[in-house]
């Protein structure tokens, strides 16, 4: 399946707004019944890139290829691709059924048809069947994504478009529909491209993650491979919170940080590093008994302690950087404020990354 | 508790007593259209109907309304078609010189009724239109459209915009998506803004009195019966404009109503 023709075909994609350039040489496979999300921070050109691919904007240059047909020029009632927007976009004059059902009227199909599939996709999304008739503005925000969810489905699309549909969600029940969500693209097996400047978000649920950052495509790879090779800072910071460090390439294969003075075993080097950043990940920091416990060390007193449920955050103030160290509750540190603490980590759960 | 309930029976007095100020001298009009006298009083002392009798067997009162009526009807419709476009490109879409667009629409609701009235009037001169009920239609929209057009644009900017996009990405053409979404979406707002164009114009008097020539509307008559000799004919004509008014909008609304249940019914 991997080896199949892409269902989506990005090549040297390019959208300008005047000057500006939204989005710059993007080239991407997207493979058919893939989950592939796209991450970045706002205004890094994602929403102008997924408009592209739904119709709704014309590239600048480019191509965009549909199963090996270009489709630069088709405009987006022509593709047999459907977009859940960020507004969602629902018709606030319609009830939830004239909603579902507005792409089977568009297309001709009978009163009794469309209610049928209504009803049926009604079921898929787990609306209860008596919402047919109601109006959309009576909906809560969980049932009018699953309204829009419906609707989008319901033209039987090729791909399924996302743009950041739960954001504007509160924490519980978006946790809740990205499970749904993933859970639908398995049953569906439709390709669904998401959007999201959630990191977190894109991990739950993709096959593969693409990272934008001012328009350009700068990583692609599946969840795993993000979070434990990031590319570059960017990526590694965009991860959630990270320590990093400033570091040189040193002699005998260590690396030098001169904030420290110090010469800290060194990770895999990317090839021709000569300097970047050294990151460690909060949960990959302990705090140390005694130097001799993990290959590099660091002196600080505990600044102040967060507790997050399942685990405890620390931030350890050194050498006037502050550094953050995470522990699961049953191993908290046993200690209070302003202690004169010990930190390390081993070099295999670092990562170096350029600029 | 107590406290809350003293300061409830508080505003409700105050409210009560603005309203009554307010509504008293409409109310003394209507009620003096039903007195004897022949002088406009109030409290009315004896009561008749004869003036009823008097202006509704009248060949002028029907002329009257129906010339207001012609009027306000095509400056409702005109209106509203113009603002509906107009309240488009005010609100919908960003163009070069919008912000400009959107302070010219405003200069005729500043300036003077009268002198806009007399400035049309000259102009019609000018332009070789003579001063009648339709001359007037085009008076009133000057003044109106912008009105109608401000109206339906505040429900315009709560448009969410994506809808339309929605619309086509579900496979429906410009048409479609005009018709099935924008449109029904506009709707309240076009029916206040017919609302609106329809009694202002109604009401109106300083544009009609120059530009309407030999057909005069409710308003003019009044206006002029109060110069040159009162009669009880007049309050009985306003109590009967404002009638007539409540009886074409209300009517208006419940048609659009019944329409609305037929259509759901159909849909059942």
């Amino acid at each position: 399946m991997v080896n199949a023709a892409p269902i989506l075909r990005m090549v040297n994609l390019t959208k300008q707004f005047g000057r500006l350039v939204a989005v710059n040489d993007v080239s991407l496979d997207i493979q058919e019944g893939e989950f592939f999300t796209i991450v970045g921070p706002s205004g890094s050109g994602k929403t102008t890139l997924l408009r592209m691919l739904g119709g709704l904007e014309k590239p600048t240059a480019g191509d965009i290829f549909l199963r090996d047909e270009r489709v630069n020029q088709v405009p987006a009632n022509r593709r047999p691709t459907c977009m859940v927007f960020q507004s969602l976009a629902l018709f606030n004059h319609k009830t939830v059924g004239q909603n579902i059902e507005f792409s089977l009227k568009m297309r001709g199909e009978s009163r009794r048809a469309r209610r049928e599939r209504g009803l049926a996709l009604m079921n898929v999304v787990q609306l209860p069947e008596d919402y047919y008739d109601k109006s959309v503005t009576k909906c809560s925000g969980g049932e009018r994504q699953r309204v829009a969810l419906a609707r989008a489905l319901a033209s039987d699309p090729d791909i399924l478009f996302f743009d950041e549909p739960l954001s504007a969600i509160d924490y519980r029940l978006r946790k809740l529909l990205e499970v749904e969500l993933k859970d639908l693209h398995r049953t569906t097996g439709k390709t669904f491209v998401y959007i999201t400047h959630s990191l977190e978000e894109a991990m739950v649920m993709s096959d593969r993650i693409g990272i934008m950052q001012e328009g350009r495509l700068i990583q692609i790879g599946s969840p795993n491979e993000i979070y434990l090779q990031p590319r570059n800072k960017f990526v590694s910071e965009f991860m959630g919170e990270v320590n990093t460090l400033a570091v040189q390439a040193g002699a005998d294969g260590g690396i030098d940080c001169p904030a420290f003075e110090r010469r800290f075993t060194s990770p895999v080097k990317p090839d021709g590093f000569t300097d970047g950043y050294l990151v460690i990940r909060p949960e990959s920091m302990r705090f140390l008994n005694d130097p001799s416990e993990a290959e590099n060390h660091l002196e600080g007193s505990l600044f102040n302690e967060y507790a997050l449920g399942s685990r405890v955050q620390y931030h350890v103030s050194a050498g006037g950087s502050m550094f953050v160290v995470e522990k699961l509750r049953e191993q908290a540190y046993q200690g209070g404020l302003n202690d004169d603490v010990l930190i390390g980590w081993d070099a295999k759960d670092s990562v170096l990354v350029t600029d | 508790m107590e406290n809350k309930r003293w300061v409830i029976s508080l505003i409700a007095v105050w409210t009560g007593a603005i309203a009554l100020f307010l509504y008293i001298p409409i109310f003394s009009v209507i009620t003096s259209s039903f007195g004897k006298s022949r002088y406009f009083r109030f409290p009315v002392k004896a009561w008749s109907d004869k003036w009823y009798d008097q202006t509704l067997g009248a060949n002028l009162t029907t002329d009257l309304h129906l010339t207001s009526f012609y009027v306000a009807g095509c400056v409702a419709l005109i209106a509203v078609v113009l603002g509906f476009f107009g309240a488009l490109a005010f609100a919908r879409y960003n163009w070069r010189g919008r912000q400009f667009y959107q302070r010219l629409i405003m200069l005729p609701i500043f300036f003077p009724q009268a002198v806009l009235g007399l400035a049309l009037l000259l102009w019609f001169t000018f332009v070789g239109v003579l001063p009648s009920w339709e001359a007037a239609v085009f008076a009133h929209l000057v003044w109106i459209v912008p009105i109608v057009t401000l109206v339906i644009s505040i429900q315009v900017y709560g448009f969410d915009a994506a809808q339309e996009e929605a619309a086509y990405d579900l496979g429906a053409n410009r048409w479609q998506a005009f018709r099935e979404v924008t449109l029904p979406a506009l709707a309240p707002g076009l029916f206040s803004g017919a609302l609106f164009a329809f009694l202002l114009s109604w009401g109106n008097f300083p544009l009609s009195t120059f530009t309407t020539g030999a057909d005069s509307t409710v308003t003019e008559w009044l206006y002029t019966k109060m110069g040159s000799g009162y009669t009880p004919m007049i309050p009985t004509m306003g109590a009967l404009s404002v009638f007539g008014a409540i009886v074409i909008l209300f009517g208006g609304y419940m048609f659009l109503i019944v329409q609305r249940r037929r259509r759901l019914e159909r849909n059942e």
